[in-house]
C-alpha cells in the first residue's frame, strides 16, 4: 500500500520539521519512504511545502499524485490541489479557508485555530495538531507518535515534550472522533525492519566516515552545507578535523596541505564554490595528491535557484581545472549509492593520488530516504580502506615521489619519515619532485598521469547497471545520479522497458559501455537539465549518440508523468 | 645547514631572496631540526622558487594559497613545525583574505614574508606593499593606491607574534625566524627585501639609512606595537619582536587531537553513536 502525504505552509513555521517528523515515524515503523522539500531561498515568508510517499514496498522516487494535503494556509491548496489523487483527504480549518473542488475529494475540516487558543498554543504548534491528524488519518497507534515527540524534544525537557503531546493528541483525537471513516491505515502496522532514515548529504557524512575521511572543510552553500554541519556535529565523536574556512579556496588548499600531510580529506559545495576550488583542482592533478570533492549541484548559471535542484554541472565537473590531468567523477543515484561511492572515493583518491568528485543535487541531496540496517552493515562490513602506494617507510636509497611506473602510479611516502624529503610540486616536475621545463621529462611526466586512468578504467571502473531484460527491451531508459528512482519508477509502467544507470560517469571505458549501445532498440536520455549534458559525454567518449531525449530544466525533479508521456 | 641546501638558487646576484634563504637553512639547523623534520609551503614567486633550493617535505603550491594549504598541513600533523615562504603579492595580495583569517585562528604556523614590494617573476609590476606613485609596468603613471600596512593588519586581526627584520641582516633574520618558529600560535616575519632589478627604490641604501632595532622588551602591549607600525608610513623602518602575546593555537583548542596526531588517531569504528542520529 503506498501514499503521499503533503503539508504546506508559511515559510519559517516548522513545515520541514513536522514533515521530518512525519518521516522519522514511517522510518520507525519499518516503511520505505521518500520526501522532497520544496523551498524559497528566504528564512522567512514564502511557501514551503513538504511531500512524502510511504509504501510498505520500496519507494524510489516521489509519487506525483497526492492522498492526503494538509493546508496550513490556502496557498497550500491553491497550488497543490491539481495533484489530488480522487478521494484525497483534504485537511484545512474553514476559519482560514474553505476549498471548493470539482474533483471528488474528502474534506477533513479541523479547527486548528481554536484549539490553539483553547490550549493557548503559538502558532507553530498548528503543525503538531496537523502531525497528530495526519498519524491518525494514516492509522499509526499514538503510543508511535509519542514516543518519537518523547525522543525529539527531550533535550529540552519534560515541559516541552509534554507541551507537544497535547497538541499532538488533539489533532489525533479529532480524527479518531469525528472522521473515523477518512483513515487509511497505510502505516497501522509495525514492520519491525530496523532501517535507516537520511538525506543524500547525510549519506555522503557517513560514507565519509565509512572511508576513513579525516580532514573536511567547506564553506556553506545550499545544497551542501548540511554535509558540513553534520560532520561538525559528529566531530568530537569521530575524532575528524572539520572546518568552516574563509572561502572555497582556503577549503581546497587546506584540504590538500592536510593531504599531503597524509590524513584522508575531502571538500563539499555547490557550483558556485565549486568553481572557486578548480584551480586547486589541477594542482591535486599534477601534485598528485589525493582530494575527494562533494558537489551537490543547483540550477545555475551564477547564484541561479538555489534551493531548487538541476543536473546541470556534469560537464563543468568532468572539464574543471586548466591543463590536463587525470581525474575521476562518480554520481550517485540513491542514498544507498551515495554511502557506498563516498566511501569508495576515497580509497579511489589515494590509489590514484587524484581528485575524485561525487555529484549529487539538491533532489537527492536533501531528500530524505530509508535504507535497511543490514544493507548499511554490509557496506560498512565490506569495505577496507585501500591507500594503494601510500608508504610510510622506504625499503631502500632514494626515494622518488613521482618515480616512472608501468600503471602511471608512484609510491606516495607520508611526511616525516627520517632521512628523506620530498616536495610536491604544483610546477612540471623531475620524478624527484624538482621543477624541470625539460621536454623528455615533461612528456615522461605527462603520460605517467594519463595512464592511470587506464589503470583505472582496467581495475575500478563499474560498467552502468542495467535494470530489467536489456535484451528484450524495446524501450531503454539512460541516466546517470539522483535520475535513478524517477526510471527505476518509470521502467514498472512501461511494458518491454529497460534502464540503463551511469553511476560510473567519467572517465568511460568505451569498450565496456558501446556494448550496451549498439542494440536495435529505441534508447530515450532522461536528464535534469536543458542541453543532455551526458548524452554529450558518451557522444564525446563513446561515439553514440541517443536522439530522444527527456530534459527539464525549470528547478524542479523530473517526474515518472513526464517521461511517460514523452515515451508513450 | 647543509642538509638544507637543495639545487643552486637562481636567484638574480644581489638579490635580497640569496640573504633569506640562508637565514632560513641557519635558523632551522641551529634549531637542531633536519628536513624531515619540517614542513614548509612555498609561494609562486621569485621567493617560492626557494622550493628547489631548500630541503624539507614541502609543498610548492598555487600562487596565494600557500597559508590556507600550511593550515590543514598542520593540522593533520600538528608535531611538525610548518612554515610558509611567500611574497607579498601572494600573501597579501592574492591571498589577503587568508592572511587574515590565518590571523584571527592563531593557526601554529610560521609565515616569512618576502616583501620586495615589486613583482618580480613577472619582470616588474607594483605589489600591494609599492609606495603610493610607484612606477612600474602595470603602472606607468604611478601607482594610486596607498601600500598596504601588513603588520597594522596581523595585528588587528589577531596574531599572536608580529616581527620584521631586513635582508641585509643576516644574524637578525637568523634571531627572528627562530623566536618565530618556537612561538605557539600564529607568527609573521616580515622581511624587507631588496629586488635589485626591478624595485630601485627600496635597495639596500633605502634601508640601511631608514632602519632601526628595536630595543625595550614590552612585546606584549598593543599600544606600543601600533605606535611602532605607525613609524612605517613616515619611512622609518622597525626590526624586530612588534608585538607577540602567548594564547591557545588552533590545533590546540581541539580534543580530537590532544592524544596525537591527526594523521596517527585510529579509524573510527563505533558507528553506533552516528547512526542513532537516523533512526
Amino acid at each position: 500500500m503506498k501514499s503521499t502525504w503533503m503539508i504546506g505552509g508559511e515559510a519559517g513555521f516548522g513545515i520541514m520539521t513536522t514533515g521530518i517528523l512525519m518521516a522519522k515515524i514511517a522510518n520507525r515503523l519499518g516503511y520505505s519512504v521518500f520526501d522532497y522539500i520544496e523551498y524559497p531561498s528566504l528564512i522567512r515568508g514564502g511557501h514551503n511545502s513538504y511531500k512524502l510517499t510511504l509504501s510498505d514496498e520500496k519507494v524510489y522516487c516521489l509519487q506525483e499524485n497526492i492522498n492526503i494535503l494538509v493546508c496550513l494556509n490556502e496557498e497550500t491548496w491553491k497550488f497543490h490541489q491539481t495533484q489530488l489523487e480522487d478521494n484525497a483527504v483534504v485537511v484545512f480549518d474553514s476559519e482560514i479557508f474553505k476549498p471548493q473542488s470539482s474533483k471528488k475529494l474528502q474534506m477533513l475540516d479541523i479547527p486548528t485555530g481554536k484549539m490553539l487558543k483553547e490550549l493557548n498554543g503559538q502558532v507553530v504548534m498548528k503543525n503538531t495538531i496537523a502531525l497528530g491528524a495526519s498519524c491518525a488519518l494514516l492509522g499509526i497507534n499514538f503510543q508511535d507518535v509519542n514516543m518519537l515527540l518523547s525522543e525529539t524534544f527531550e533535550k529540552k525537557g519534560k515541559e516541552v515534550v509534554d507541551y507537544n503531546r497535547q497538541f499532538a493528541k488533539r489533532g489525533y483525537d479529532y480524527v479518531i472522533d469525528r472522521y473515523k471513516a477518512l483513515i487509511q491505515p497505510v502505516l497501522s502496522q509495525n514492520k519491525n525492519n530496523k532501517q535507516l532514515l537520511l538525506t543524500g548529504n547525510e549519506a555522503f557524512a557517513l560514507g565519509a566516515v565509512i572511508g576513513d575521511c579525516r580532514f573536511y572543510a567547506a564553506y556553506p552553500m545550499t545544497p551542501s552545507s548540511s554535509v558540513l554541519t553534520v560532520l561538525a556535529d559528529w566531530q568530537r565523536k569521530t575524532q575528524m578535523v572539520v572546518r568552516h574556512s574563509e572561502d572555497e579556496i582556503a577549503v581546497v588548499s587546506s584540504a590538500l596541505g592536510a593531504s599531503f600531510a597524509g590524513a584522508r580529506s575531502a571538500v563539499g559545495s555547490s557550483g558556485g564554490g565549486f568553481a572557486l576550488m578548480v584551480e586547486s583542482l589541477s594542482f591535486s592533478g599534477i601534485a598528485e595528491i589525493p582530494l575527494v570533492v562533494f558537489l551537490s549541484q543547483r540550477p545555475g548559471p551564477a547564484t541561479g535557484m538555489p534551493t531548487w535542484t538541476e543536473q546541470g554541472d556534469l560537464l563543468f565537473a568532468v572539464n574543471a581545472g586548466h591543463g590536463e590531468f587525470p581525474k575521476i567523477v562518480l554520481a550517485a543515484g540513491d542514498i544507498e549509492e551515495m554511502i557506498f561511492l563516498t566511501a569508495k572515493a576515497f580509497n579511489l583518491a589515494e590509489i590514484y593520488q587524484l581528485p575524485v568528485i561525487v555529484m549529487s543535487d539538491m533532489y537527492l541531496s536533501e531528500s530524505h530516504a530509508t535504507i535497511t540496517q543490514s544493507i548499511l552493515d554490509n557496506i560498512k562490513n565490506n569495505y577496507k580502506v585501500n591507500r594503494g602506494k601510500t608508504i610510510d617507510f622506504v625499503n631502500e636509497g632514494k626515494y622518488s615521489r613521482y618515480q616512472i611506473t608501468e600503471d602511471g602510479i608512484s609510491p606516495r611516502l607520508i611526511p616525516g619519515l627520517k632521512d628523506y624529503y620530498y616536495q610536491a610540486n604544483s610546477y612540471e616536475h623531475l620524478q624527484d619532485g624538482h621543477t624541470t621545463e625539460d621536454s623528455n621529462e615533461r612528456i615522461a611526466q605527462v603520460k605517467k598521469r594519463t595512464v592511470k586512468i587506464n589503470t583505472y578504467l582496467k581495475n575500478d571502473f563499474s560498467t552502468p547497471l542495467v535494470y530489467g531484460n536489456l535484451e528484450r527491451a524495446k524501450i531503454v531508459l539512460v541516466g546517470w545520479g539522483s535520475i535513478k528512482g524517477i526510471l527505476l519508477e518509470t521502467q514498472k509502467q512501461i511494458p518491454d522497458c529497460a534502464v540503463i544507470h551511469f553511476n560510473h560517469v567519467y572517465p568511460l571505458d568505451k569498450e565496456k559501455v558501446i556494448k550496451l549501445f549498439n542494440q536495435d532498440k529505441r534508447y530515450v536520455l532522461v536528464e535534469n537539465n536543458s542541453t543532455g549534458q551526458f548524452g554529450k559525454l558518451l557522444q564525446m567518449e563513446i561515439g553514440i549518440e541517443i536522439k530522444e531525449k527527456v530534459l527539464r530544466y525549470d528547478g524542479r525533479p523530473i517526474t515518472v508523468k513526464e517521461v511517460m508521456v514523452k515515451v508513450k | 645547514m647543509q642538509d638544507f641546501s637543495g639545487y643552486t638558487p637562481t636567484w638574480c646576484p644581489g638579490c635580497g631572496d640569496w640573504g633569506i634563504g640562508i637565514a632560513i637553512k641557519s635558523a632551522l639547523a641551529q634549531m637542531g631540526l633536519s628536513p624531515s623534520d619540517v614542513g614548509v609551503v612555498f609561494g609562486i614567486g621569485c621567493s617560492g622558487n626557494m622550493n628547489d633550493f631548500l630541503n624539507a617535505y614541502a609543498i610548492h603550491g598555487l600562487h596565494g594559497r600557500a597559508i590556507p594549504t600550511a593550515i590543514g598541513y598542520k593540522l593533520a600533523n600538528h608535531k611538525m613545525p610548518i612554515i610558509v615562504v611567500a611574497g607579498d603579492g601572494d600573501c597579501y595580495g592574492e591571498g589577503g583574505n587568508h592572511f587574515l583569517h590565518a590571523c584571527r585562528g592563531n593557526h601554529d604556523i610560521t609565515v616569512i614574508i618576502h616583501d620586495n614590494r615589486v613583482y618580480g617573476l613577472t619582470t616588474g609590476q607594483v605589489a600591494p606593499t609599492a609606495m603610493k606613485g610607484a612606477l612600474s609596468k602595470s603602472t606607468p603613471y604611478g601607482l594610486i593606491e596607498s601600500p598596504i600596512d601588513p603588520l597594522g593588519l596581523a595585528l588587528t586581526q589577531g596574531a599572536t607574534f608580529i616581527s620584521q627584520s631586513f635582508a641585509g641582516d643576516a644574524q637578525h633574520m637568523i634571531s627572528m625566524i627562530k623566536s618565530a618558529i618556537n612561538h605557539k600560535g600564529f607568527s609573521l616575519v616580515n622581511v624587507l627585501q631588496p629586488c635589485v632589478t626591478f624595485n630601485k627604490i627600496n635597495g639596500y641604501q633605502y634601508y640601511r639609512k631608514r632602519v632601526y632595532k628595536l630595543i625595550d622588551n614590552k612585546v606584549n602591549n598593543k599600544d606600543r606595537a601600533m605606535k611602532i607600525i605607525q613609524d612605517i608610513e613616515k619611512e622609518k623602518y622597525p626590526l624586530g619582536i612588534i608585538y607577540q602575546n602567548q594564547q591557545s593555537s588552533y590545533h590546540e583548542q581541539l580534543p580530537q587531537l590532544t592524544k596525537q596526531t591527526l594523521i596517527k588517531n585510529e579509524k573510527f569504528v563505533d558507528f553506533k553513536l552516528i547512526e542513532r542520529d537516523f533512526i
